[in-house]
């Protein structure tokens, strides 16, 4: 009788833990495969500019299907990457850094940029960044930096994609 | 023997209850969502550092990549103005006004966070849908029938679903106080 006691009290501590362990590790996880998924699409630390979200294409939950997606999947465990953001002239736009958490690190609007365009460096703690660089430390190696371009309709895609494609990241040194 | 099996068993079995009951709780929404307006729901600690745990677990399963309120804000709607939940069966009138932001727009989803295919191929309804006119007061269907006139935002006969409404560069009264603020009322009007 004892050892079944013991034993649901054990059951119930464990799903407590297991519960509180989850919580935690869901957001790693899930933004792991993210990144990981959008590495295979286009390369780690290279930007992607997406389709339009359709049923049919769909890289990610809720999305948008109003934007433009730009993505960068960015690993800076061997140093620093920079980002190149170019607003588009008068309609929204944003540049956003997610950590590995899915937190947001930094996010930018045109209106914020003033229509300019701006690079921003992504890096670890104690990686040393350019001089005079404006520098976004992150917690974790790795991230996605997120471009959100508004579109009036979805058949703008075409004639904003020479522009979108202005915007790009690559890493600051080479991988050994 | 026997008692070290089963308490083998027990942890075993309890930490992966714990952990598909943590993953079943991050499906069902947004986390703590714990502002409240008409059908619609929000936080203003999504995709920051401020959030908690629940919350950011439930973000990443049904809206990785969310942006913090000071750049948007977002409500979800699973109910009608009555409370009733959503149904693909239903025509809803869902009425508002230009909306306190630079840029909005409401997304019908599955309820697992997807867009649904429809013939229309249309998903959303944004504040570039609405004509100047329109500014003090739009009306949409939202049914899985087009409407003889007006706006419409299809949805899928036999489907639940939700609404996501995304409010970009939201306005400060907004912010200062989003329970208060005015947004769209969803209204069943029939169901087949």
């Amino acid at each position: 009788m004892n050892g079944k006691l013991l034993a649901l009290g054990a059951f119930v501590v464990s799903g407590i833990l297991g519960y509180v362990g989850a919580q935690q590790a869901i957001p790693r996880v899930i933004m792991a495969t993210a990144v990981k998924r959008m590495a295979e699409r286009g390369g780690i630390n290279t930007m992607a500019h997406g389709a339009i979200a359709t049923p049919e294409n769909q890289p990610i939950v809720r999305p948008s299907p109003d934007l433009a997606y730009s993505s960068c999947p960015f690993d800076v465990s061997k140093g620093p990457v920079r980002v190149n953001a170019v607003p588009v002239a008068g309609r929204y736009s944003s540049l956003s850094i997610f950590d590995g958490m899915t937190d947001v690190a930094f996010v930018r609007n045109d209106i914020q940029a003033k229509g300019q365009p701006y690079a921003i460096v992504i890096a670890r703690d104690g990686q040393v960044t350019p001089p005079g660089a404006e520098v976004v430390r992150v917690a974790h190696d790795r991230g996605i930096a997120l471009i959100r371009l508004l579109l009036a309709n979805p058949a703008e895609i075409g004639q904003l994609e020479a522009v979108r494609r202005q915007s790009g990241c690559e890493p600051l040194q080479p991988s050994p | 023997m026997a008692g070290k099996l089963l308490m083998a068993l027990a942890i075993t079995g309890g930490l992966a209850a714990g952990a598909a009951g943590a993953w079943m709780m991050a499906g069902k929404g947004m986390g703590r969502a714990d502002i409240v307006n008409g059908p619609w729901t929000t936080s203003l600690t999504f995709g920051t550092e401020a959030t908690d745990a629940a919350t950011r677990a439930s973000v990443a399963r049904r809206g990785l990549l969310a942006l913090p309120s000071t750049e948007t804000i977002y409500w979800q709607a699973s109910v009608d103005s009555d409370g009733k939940p959503l149904d693909g069966n239903c025509t809803y009138a869902m009425t508002g006004a230009a909306l306190d932001a630079r840029w909005w727009s409401i997304t019908l989803y599955d309820k697992a966070g997807y867009l649904f295919a429809n013939p229309a191929r249309i998903w959303s309804f944004s504040g570039a849908s609405i004509t100047p006119a329109e500014q003090t007061g739009w009306q949409v269907s939202v049914s899985p029938d087009k409407p003889t006139a007006g706006h419409w935002l299809p949805s899928v006969k036999g489907k639940p679903f939700d609404l996501t409404l995304r409010m970009y560069n939201p306005g400060q009264s907004l912010r200062a106080a989003p329970a208060k603020s005015v947004l769209p009322v969803l209204k069943r009007e029939r169901c087949a």
